[in-house]
């Protein structure tokens, strides 16, 4: 029977807190843990994650071949399939693994946070009708209008050369928009010639989609600014306009992680492998396998970030027709960041890949791969909350490298299942209450609305504030919503 | 739950389903009418679409890993052909293979975007009158 953790107000002795909004499971837990799980969280968080698998998932990914110092549950960890969601583990190279399980089928899932020069009330008559106009011009479910369908040649190049691509062969941006998007939008270890034909003909009309679930566009204003040197470098100011993209590699992701999984689940019964949970099927990283999906997770994240760039192509277009050619008008993106994917980073002089699933990278002031205006303040972290709620602006600090491998949370994470939700809340009276409280609703399914109301996540305020205790990232700029946008 | 029949169980943010079969083909077809109901988010239409049936001939290496691929391919063909697949018929299932018929149409609103079936707790129990099993989607 699989031993469980209690987490009460008095720690069990094997569940500690080691510093502020930080604890750790010791390994002797269970025989088969190489390092400690760390979780960042405070008490209540720690409560609810003990509520599903979450805990005992995290146990597990402390199993990874290779891993390196802690694997780390993030203060939104929830249960996922294998790995929980919101978790982070390193793994040491040449040979450590690779799981395709612990960055989840949404490769590059992740947030663009665009920025505008325009104040919220002085657009604030034109707020439906761009939002009206975003989901015109936005394909969603199975809609075959307005689609972008790429060649078989210009897929190659998008998986190949991402972002770069798209901005200087397709047009559809600026030199300015490759400095503010975390790996410049590309990642050279792709190769297009590692993803599948089948997960080429899901993807060759999917970009510049949202896809489904808590996949949304979100118009939004600045409601409040906690640190005034951090906004002022990112360009944020109180009661700015501002545009929140959150979306990721839709089918072409989707296909490459079940290709991966099928592939490492094969070569491991090959080997005579049985591993606790399929899911966490994983392969060396040095090894065939781990190269491929390697090689593959590189170019469907390289989509993912084209993703993203074909839909602050579709806003700008949005915004200059409904507000005109005006400067202020035209939105400039503040930062792009993944929160599911696998990166070669270096802790200790010691190369490892880095997995993130449902966590963000956050990079302290000084780090190389910052742009020039984000040095003095390190970089930007986006935590959007559920609909209708706030979502969080941060500033990666130098600590997190010690702490959480450079890492933060991604959301505020589910705490209540779609089913329950649904029971629970009425889709329509909670479009209305979106409404009633100012925020302009586009969503064509109103059981979807109800998966994703605010009571099924867990309370972003108290997320954020976790992170910030910890010492990962501080809090910059509090922003509300004005429009949602699913798709 | 009687055999032939499929039910919804609670995930914190998945979604999980139990199922039941006669027999394994069966139970696959119940996975598939399963993925279309997440799918669509309401209950099947009787009359199967009228269009050409596709055809799906699959092979792996154990019977769990057939049913993962098997809503996988399901899932993969709704993204590419943009439909849901609500008459599924499996003809053959034995060896590690599987030959089905499918057919299926494109409804106005998607409820659910399926992003693929997982291994996570899969387990194909035979029991004496029936086959269980419960798997998780990533929604």
């Amino acid at each position: 029977m699989e031993p469980t953790i209690e987490v009460q107000s008095r720690l069990t002795p094997l569940l500690r807190q080691i510093g502020p909004g930080l604890y750790e499971l010791d390994p002797s837990f269970r025989e088969d843990m190489r390092v400690p799980a760390r979780i960042v969280a405070d008490e209540e968080l720690l409560r609810q994650m003990s509520r599903d698998r979450s805990l005992i998932q995290l146990v597990n990914v402390t199993t990874l071949p290779g891993i390196q110092g802690f694997a780390i549950g993030m203060p939104d960890m929830h249960e996922g399939y294998g790995f929980p969601v919101g978790g982070v583990a390193g793994t040491l190279l040449p040979d450590g693994a690779i799981s395709p399980g612990g960055i989840g089928f949404d490769i590059n899932c992740g947030v663009r946070l665009l920025s505008t020069g325009l104040h919220h009330e002085a657009v604030k008559e034109a707020v439906p009708a761009l939002a009206h106009d975003l989901a015109r011009s936005i394909p969603t479910g199975f809609g075959r209008h307005g689609r972008l369908a790429l060649s078989p040649e210009q897929l190659d190049r998008v998986l190949d050369e991402g972002v770069p691509y798209v901005v200087r062969v397709l047009g559809l941006g600026t030199g300015e928009d490759l400095t503010r998007i975390e790996a410049g939008g590309h990642l050279p270890g792709a190769d297009a010639g590692k993803v599948t034909v089948r997960a080429r003909e899901r993807g060759h009309d999917q970009l510049g989609t949202l896809g489904g679930g808590n996949h949304f566009i979100e118009l939004q204003r600045v409601e409040r600014i906690y640190d005034t040197e951090a906004a002022a470098a990112f360009g944020l100011f109180e009661g700015q306009l501002t545009i929140l993209i959150h979306t990721g590699s839709r089918g072409l992701g989707h296909q490459v992680c079940t290709d991966s999984v099928r592939e490492m689940d094969r070569a491991l019964a090959r080997e005579g492998l049985r591993l606790v949970d399929r899911q966490l099927a994983c392969a060396p990283f040095s090894s065939p396998e781990g190269q491929d999906y390697y090689a593959a997770m590189c170019a469907a994240a390289n989509f993912a970030w084209s993703n993203r760039q074909v839909l602050t192509h579709r806003v700008r277009e949005v915004f200059s027709r409904r507000l005109g050619p005006q400067a202020e008008a035209w939105p400039r993106i503040i930062y792009d960041v993944a929160h599911n994917i696998a990166k070669v980073e270096t802790y200790g002089g010691q190369s490892l890949c880095i997995h993130r699933k449902g966590a963000t990278r956050a990079f302290g002031p000084g780090n190389p791969e910052l742009p020039e205006a984000y040095q003095q303040v390190g970089q930007p972290v986006f935590i959007p909350g559920s609909m209708g709620t706030a979502s969080f602006v941060l500033a990666g600090r130098s600590e997190s490298q010690a702490v959480s491998f450079s890492s933060a949370c991604h959301g505020a994470g589910r705490q209540m299942s779609r089913a329950t939700a649904k029971h629970q809340v009425v889709g329509a009276e909670l479009r209305k209450a979106l409404n009633a409280q100012g925020i302009v609703v586009e969503c064509p399914s109103n059981a979807e609305l109800a998966e994703e109301a605010p009571t099924a996540y867990k309370d972003v305020d108290r997320v954020v504030d976790a992170v910030d205790t910890a010492g990962i990232a501080r809090k910059v700029a509090r922003l509300v919503p004005l429009a949602v946008l699913k798709g | 739950m009687e055999p032939g029949a499929y039910q919804f169980e609670p995930h914190t943010s998945e979604v999980q389903i139990r199922l039941e079969g006669s027999s394994l083909p069966e139970l696959f077809e119940e996975a598939g009418y399963a993925l279309a109901e997440v799918m669509l988010g309401e209950e099947l239409p009787e009359t199967p679409p009228d269009v050409d049936q596709e055809y799906i001939t699959l092979e792996a290496a154990d019977t769990e890993a057939l049913l993962v691929d098997w809503l996988n391919e399901l899932i993969s063909r709704a993204d590419m052909r943009k439909c849901v697949y609500t008459h599924l018929v499996v003809d053959d299932l034995a060896g590690g293979k599987l030959r089905a018929r499918i057919r299926g149409y494109t409804p106005s609103v998607l409820k659910t975007a399926v992003k693929a079936a997982t291994f996570h707790g899969l387990e194909i129990r035979e029991h004496e009158d029936r086959f269980t099993a419960t798997v998780v989607l990533d929604v």
